[in-house]
């Protein structure tokens, strides 16, 4: 049968092969996002619902239909670094829209989590963590508020681990099981010096 | 009395105690006691702490739910975010037996047991179920009707989305809350993409803050559209993200809109007749008087 061909000898010869992308595909990895995501990707049909209603989508270059194809090709590299990652505002919009009954923000968390374990994770992500090992809380409590507080009638510190810090070694004893406050300083350190 | 323990939360209990305090002083009028859940964190942030490792997002959420199950007694919260961490770490972790393991196995290290024995809600859903309050219950307590002023309810996310792992039904056009504020005699408006988010969440504030702030822009443009007078929410995030972030708004891309924010129980608590320092609507980054003067 004859073949159609292009003008283009290197296009010819990339159509040619239907695994052109094999080098930077990795299978695994499309099953490593299906398994923490617990959603199906690969039964994506790139139908683009989700972009479409995506707020993210209109104001920046974060395509969530393209991560989407990313996970079925295996494109790991070009996902996890891409650093559009990290606009999904986790809205769920796509995910209660996808007429494939799919979880996209799923997915970008399941990538979020991939890259974060190279290290790549943005530094407000890690300040919080670091306020929740020394606080309890990601957004603490402080002498405004408590003034606040008492002139509303009320104690100056909620009853969380504002008022209990014994409660703060439990929190603190999770958080090092993970080794995510020694890692959240190391990375910070790192970028910020 | 029907009790809870009050799930609080950083945001409600740090930066707007007054939706805290209304939350409790107005649910107990209508027969609900929110007891304080004493040792509770960060719930802990869905988007941080989601995004880094779901795994350590399951054991710190249930080291809050265990809390509660010490206590035998029911969660009920007034944020979005904490629902999406402590509600559905409490339904994963009923269901999934392999994930519950895991996570006692790391809880054991802090002499701390989940076992499942307690359900997750929030104060608004229990406010509309008319079998805890209802609507008509909420109408009959109002003193002070909001009479003639429009606002626009702001759903959020993670209250009713995704619908799969929620019991709210459709989440396009929902009409629930709009009911929770017609009953205190406002009039709740329509307008476009009204279940769009406010643009603060999944670390997106912190990672990109113009970018945040244009979805939240976006929103307002639309009520001012339709002429609401307020906005109001279930979620202290979202209401951080239309107070403050108004201000914003206005330093990076010069824009006033003075539009004022209120936790739905703040409103309830105004129509109930508490008076506005007893609400603490003082700490509002965006003044709430041109909404006062229409009511009060
Ligand atoms: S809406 Fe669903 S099927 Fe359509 S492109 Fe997005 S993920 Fe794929
Ligand atoms: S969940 Fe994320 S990807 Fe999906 S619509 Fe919302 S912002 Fe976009």
């Amino acid at each position: 049968m004859a073949t159609k061909n292009y003008p283009d000898p290197i296009l010819n010869e990339k159509l040619r092969d239907r695994y052109y992308h094999r080098d930077q595909s990795n299978p695994e990895f499309t099953k490593e996002i299906e398994k923490i995501a617990g959603t199906m990707a690969h039964m994506c049909f790139q139908c683009g619902t989700c972009t479409a209603g995506c707020p993210s989508a209109p104001r920046s270059s974060y395509r969530i239909r393209e991560f989407m194809r990313r996970a079925v090709l295996g494109l790991e590299d070009e996902a996890l670094t891409d650093p559009d990652l990290w606009f999904c505002t986790t809205c769920y919009s796509c995910t209660d829209r996808c007429p494939r009954d799919l979880a996209p923000t799923d997915v970008i968390m399941a990538m979020r989590n991939l890259a974060a374990r190279r290290d790549i994770v943005p530094v407000n992500f890690l300040k919080t963590v670091q306020a929740i090992y020394s606080s309890g809380h990601g957004v603490p409590n402080n002498d405004v508020n408590r003034a606040a507080r008492e002139k509303l009638g009320m104690t100056r510190d909620p009853p969380t681990t504002s008022m209990y810090p014994e409660y703060i070694k439990g929190i603190q004893k999770i958080l090092d099981h993970y080794g995510l406050k020694e890692r959240a300083d190391r990375i910070i350190k790192e970028r910020e010096g | 009395m029907r009790e809870y323990a009050f799930f609080l939360g950083c945001i409600a209990p740090n930066r707007y105690p007054g939706a805290e305090s209304a939350s409790i002083i107005t649910s107990r009028r209508l027969g609900i006691e929110l007891l304080p859940l004493n040792g509770a964190s960060c719930c802990p942030a869905p988007g941080a702490f989601g995004s880094i490792d779901l795994n350590i997002w399951y054991a710190m959420a249930a080291r809050n739910l265990v809390l509660a199950e010490q206590m035998e007694r029911d969660i009920a919260l007034i944020c979005n975010g904490c629902y999406k961490s402590i509600y559905e770490v409490n339904h994963k972790l009923k269901h999934n037996d392999e994930l519950r393991d895991g996570v006692n196995e790391v809880l054991k290290e802090i002499d701390m047991e989940f076992k499942g024995s307690i359900d997750v809600w929030h104060l608004a859903e229990l406010l509309y179920d008319e079998n805890i309050v209802g609507v008509e219950k909420i109408r009959e307590s109002v003193k002070v009707p909001l009479t003639g002023t429009k606002i626009a309810v702001h759903y959020g996310c993670h209250l009713m989305k995704p619908k799969k792992e929620r019991h709210m039904g459709s989440t396009e056009a929902p009409r629930w809350i709009e009911e929770l504020v017609e009953a205190l005699g406002a009039e709740a408006v329509e307008y476009r993409n009204k279940m769009q988010c406010c643009g603060a969440g999944g670390g997106v504030r912190g990672y990109d803050l113009p970018h945040s702030l244009d979805i939240t822009n976006e929103k307002l443009q639309n009520m001012i559209e339709v002429g609401a007078d307020a906005v109001t929410e279930v979620c202290p995030f979202c209401q951080l993200q239309f107070d403050r972030g108004q201000i914003e708004i206005e330093e990076k891309f010069g824009i006033k809109y003075d539009m004022p924010v209120f936790h739905y129980n703040e409103l309830l608590g105004l129509a109930q007749g508490m008076s506005p320092s007893e609400l603490g609507l003082d700490l509002h980054a965006i003044s709430t008087e041109p909404f006062l003067k229409k009511v009060l």
